[in-house]
């Protein structure tokens, strides 16, 4: 790797790709005008598994796009190590996409659509041959070379979609929703095998996904994006014990959310009171008194056990109690009147006390099970 | 309360009774007429002699000779002549439309509908009219040679009435829109993300065109050229009106043996020959076909 850009930090060193200040812009057929990406700052790192979260129309799709090269930025610039790709045609970008809805070649066979890019780039035919057949091993697709795309099932044909492009060894894989189109368990087989098939191929994967639990399970990084904008970057476990703010907290996982004033500050702790008058207390060093606070709390940092610790209790009644199968979701009003979600493990066969709607209950927490977020000024 | 599976059969075969009945007598007696026609001898003033006379097919052909009716290559080289022109027809309607239907399934949804409407908006004026039309246009002081009169190019001002270009302009006129819908159809099935997907891996814009483009939109191509190439072989209105005497087709021919020559039989004789190249052709079509599709190797 010679395009090692000199700059400050480690992590720019290794990255593939750079985008900085990307803009771009729609008309509505309304005569509108919609901004699909808003300046949008990101680098794809060498070899790492990055994901692209957001919900339907946050623009991670048109980013993706614009990567491929099928779509122009209105400002902004894409470089790969030094080389910005603009201008660049999708056909001599060193990049191949996964499209979400596959895009197989309906007139050829699965063998001639995985070796498209090694014909149109003239490998020789031997070493096409061994390629396409080494593709369909690595997917598990072996034996089906003669068969046409109608007569695969969808989770083979996203396989045919997966060697078609992996065959090439691009510099960068992008896959854009790829297994939107599969029943559940197949989704779920495919997200840790797309994970180990990253590591084994050693390529860099960039994937736009709208399911959060997809990020957590896949990704090395994830970049969460909302309305043509990234709110947040950063390893799974790090996006959902410490959101950068209340739409990240709610995109992933299941969270409380609450708003609050910070009262009283305690060197890396604070008092916090929120606006129906629940008072908590939180890590949270960087506020000062006075601060506008959103408050997350996950469910499961709330225990119902009345034997846990001597830590800080609120005070509520049961509303409702969901089973869920691993899981009991259990709706907590407080005394100030803030709706609580609290979880409990479930265990067969044992009966847990109290939890019937309308029981009084004490909920207790860790302070360091919860994290305070920058909150609107009032 | 499934219904057994002999009433359903009975119940289809009387639902279709009627119309095959009726296609097959509206299909099948004229065309046993016509074949019966061509092997009787002509009346005298028109219709036939009812006996077996087998030279109407050697006028043609240059089979035995009768001493009545005697070889002319003329009629071979009118439908040699017709062959080419329908099959320059069928080329140009498809040089045209091809790109034009790439354009219509890229407009927004009313703009497409509106153009689909203006293509076969022609249909809705009677055919004499519309060739009539190009007489005015064509002919040596028409429209098109005074405008460029009027230009100050007189120098280029051709003459193109009766000749075959004007047939084949007449003949592209005509059949335009019946090239442009089955083309359309197909170009539209093309699904954009194939195109994508083809640049993605690699593939310039000419050889996506080659390797995606044409091979899924050959059946459209193959569909237009042949309800083009059809109508073009058989056509008299056209080449009667533009190509007058100088350009004889096949069908003015026929047209005139059943009406000025009065020899129903030559006719008649005429017209199946017609009707066996047109088979011909069609089979060695649906045998590309057929051989094409099983396996696209590339």
């Amino acid at each position: 790797m010679k395009s090692t850009v000199a700059s400050i930090g480690h992590a720019r060193l290794d990255a593939l790709l750079h985008i900085h200040g990307a803009h771009r812009r729609f008309a509505t057929p309304e005569g509108g005008i919609v901004s699909a990406l808003g300046g949008v700052d990101l680098e794809v790192r060498t070899n790492e598994f990055l994901t692209l979260l957001g919900p339907s129309g946050c623009g991670k799709t048109t980013l993706l796009r614009a990567i491929a090269g099928f779509e122009e930025l209105d400002d902004g610039e894409i470089l790969l190590g030094e080389q910005p790709l603009s201008g660049v045609p999708a056909y001599r970008r060193p990049f191949n996409t996964v499209f979400q809805s596959y895009a197989l070649f309906p007139h050829l066979s699965v063998a001639d659509n995985v070796g498209y890019g090694l014909d149109v780039g003239g490998t020789p035919r031997a070493e096409r041959n061994a390629r396409v057949a080494e593709a369909l091993a690595l997917v598990g697709l072996a034996g089906l070379e003669r068969r046409k795309p109608k007569q695969l099932s969808g989770g083979q044909q996203q396989r045919v979609a997966l060697a078609r492009a992996l065959v090439n060894r691009p510099r960068l894989l992008l896959l854009d929703e790829p297994l939107s189109a599969l029943d559940r368990h197949l989704r779920q087989a495919m997200q840790v095998e797309l994970k180990a098939l990253q590591h084994r191929v050693g390529i860099t994967f960039l994937v736009v996904t709208h399911d959060q639990e997809e990020a957590l399970v896949m990704s090395d990084r994830i970049a969460v994006m909302q309305s043509g904008r990234l709110q947040q970057v950063g390893p799974p476990g790090e996006i959902y014990d410490r959101p950068a703010n209340r739409f990240v907290a709610a995109f992933i996982g299941n969270s409380n959310l609450l708003v609050g004033t910070v009262t009283a500050h305690r060197g890396d702790s604070v008092d916090i009171e929120t606006v129906s008058g629940l008072r908590m207390h939180a890590p949270g060093g960087r506020f000062a008194k006075g601060d506008r606070v959103e408050v997350m709390v996950r469910p499961e940092q709330l225990s119902l056990d009345p034997a846990a610790g001597d830590g800080p209790t609120i005070d509520g009644v049961v509303e409702t109690v969901v089973f869920v199968g691993a899981d009991r979701h259990v709706q907590i009003r407080t005394r100030t009147g803030d709706a609580l979600t609290a979880l409990q493990r479930h265990v067969a066969g044992a009966r847990e006390p109290g939890l019937e709607p309308g029981a009084a209950v004490r909920v207790s927490y860790r302070p360091e099970g919860i994290h305070l977020m920058q909150g609107e000024p009032a | 309360m499934r219904p057994a599976r002999r009433p359903v059969r009975w119940r289809l075969v009387g639902l279709l009774a009627p119309a095959t009945l009726l296609l097959a007598g509206l299909f099948l007696v004229p065309l046993g007429i016509m074949a019966t026609y061509s092997f009787l001898s002509p009346g005298l003033y028109g219709g036939v002699e009812w006996e077996f006379y087998p030279f109407n097919y050697g006028r043609v052909l240059g089979a035995p000779l009768g001493d009545v009716e005697e070889f002319d290559p003329v009629y071979a080289a009118i439908l040699l002549r017709s062959l080419r022109l329908a099959t320059i027809t069928a080329a140009v309607c498809l040089v045209v439309c091809y790109p034009a239907a790439f354009w219509v399934s890229r407009l927004p949804a009313p703009r497409k509908n509106l153009f689909l409407f203006l293509v076969t908006l022609p249909f809705f004026a009677n055919l004499i009219i519309r060739v009539y039309a190009w007489m005015l246009i064509l002919r040596p002081t028409g429209f098109l040679n005074t405008a460029l009169d009027t230009l100050g190019l007189a120098a280029f001002a051709p003459d193109l009435m009766f000749t075959e270009a004007a047939v084949i302009i007449g003949l592209v006129y005509v059949l335009l829109p019946f090239m442009f819908l089955p083309l359309y159809a197909a170009v539209e099935k093309l699904d954009p993300a194939l195109l994508q997907a083809s640049a993605d891996l690699g593939a310039t814009p000419w050889r996506t065109f080659v390797r995606v483009v044409l091979p899924l939109t050959a059946p459209g191509i193959l569909g237009g050229c042949v309800i083009v190439f059809i109508p073009a072989f058989g056509n008299f209105v056209v080449p009667a009106l533009l190509g007058g005497a100088k350009v004889m087709l096949v069908g003015n021919t026929i047209e005139q043996q059943f009406l000025a020559a009065r020899n129903w039989p030559f006719g008649a004789a005429l017209a199946m020959l017609v009707l066996a190249s047109i088979l011909v052709f069609m089979l060695a079509v649906a045998l590309r076909a057929g051989r094409a599709n099983p396996s696209v190797r590339s």
